[in-house]
């Protein structure tokens, strides 16, 4: 279903609110009134919040993964702007930079970097493309805010998400107990009449 | 019969946030005690770091700088662990100020519940 991406902020009123496709839990007021409402029996309507919380949970081990990579890709990030940083650093004094780096597992070999006015990026999908250093950097600097903005968007859908499953919890949870105490109140006006 | 079902206790949607806000606290501590236990850890290999440094005699010290170890000099390589470790112990700071207040919240938002729904609430650690 189509949805803007509305503010998570909480509402006022028990309004039914959606996030990027994550469909808000209906709070309920009164268990009777719901009841009523869905004309459904107290079986079904726990098999229906049942599947929903199923389906967040769903959606909860995708945003998780998502997250995830993000936070691995963050440092990531940051060492290169690093690197960047320290060949710039080194461009004004003429000497090069001599580094250890592994050629295979458990092999390093020496290299001079010399006074270089360009980095190479590694773009993904087996591209990698050669920048100024001034460029590399604002490249990677724009690389990192658009991450870490990711981030917090994913952080604030996962709350949300986290939100439902609770408020549906309790849903089921009140839904049965209301059940055991119809229930109850069935067997002593039962235990009455005889 | 005294059973644990059945509680007449009315939930409100005020509840019911107090609820979720609880839940939400409390992800936000495990998450902050991960994140405690390694700001802790890098501090710690700082620390060995700068100890190493002082007991080596080399004047060029291999200092990694992401996937490579560049060739530094000695006194560039301490002046850059100091600046990480106070980077790091700063965040920690940060880190375990913002999980005291958590905490404080949830001991309020536990009051709050406990006191309205009594038994039929469970709000501790499995």
């Amino acid at each position: 279903m189509a949805s803007s991406s509305s503010s998570s902020s909480v509402a006022a009123s028990p309004g039914l609110t959606e996030r990027r496709g994550i469909p808000g839990a209906q709070f309920v007021e009164d268990v009777q009134t719901y009841l009523t409402q869905s004309g459904l029996d107290v079986n079904s309507a726990l098999a229906f919040l049942q599947e929903r919380l199923q389906q967040y949970k769903l959606v909860e081990m995708k945003l998780l993964a998502q997250q995830r990579d993000l936070q691995a890709k963050i440092p990531d990030i940051v060492k290169c702007l690093d690197v960047v940083a320290t060949l710039q650093a080194k461009k004004g004094t003429g000497e090069g930079l001599i580094t250890d780096f592994e050629v295979s597992e458990g092999i390093y070999s020496r290299a001079r970097i010399g006074d270089t006015d360009s980095v190479c990026l590694w773009l993904g999908a087996n591209v990698m493309l050669e920048y100024s250093c001034e460029e590399a950097a604002t490249l990677l600097q724009k690389n990192l805010d658009n991450a870490k903005a990711s981030l917090e968007v994913l952080v604030a859908d996962l709350q949300f998400l986290r939100d439902q499953v609770t408020i549906t919890q309790v849903t089921i949870a009140r839904i049965y107990n209301w059940d055991v105490h119809q229930r109850r109140i069935r067997q002593v006006a039962a235990a009455k009449d005889t | 019969m005294q059973q644990g079902g059945g509680s007449d206790t009315e939930v409100t949607w005020e509840d019911q946030q107090n609820i979720n806000k609880f839940g939400r606290l409390n992800n936000r501590f495990h998450e902050l005690q991960d994140e405690i236990k390694n700001a802790k850890e890098t501090n710690d290999n700082l620390e060995d770091a700068s100890n190493e440094l002082i007991l080596t005699d080399e004047e060029v010290v291999r200092f990694q700088l992401g996937e490579v170890f560049a060739h530094v000099p000695k006194e560039e390589v301490e002046s850059r662990i100091e600046q990480m470790k106070e980077v790091t112990s700063k965040n920690l700071e940060k880190l375990e100020e913002e999980r005291d207040s958590i905490l404080a919240q949830m001991a309020e938002l536990k009051k709050i519940l406990y006191g309205k729904f009594k038994d039929s609430i469970n709000l501790e650690e499995d």
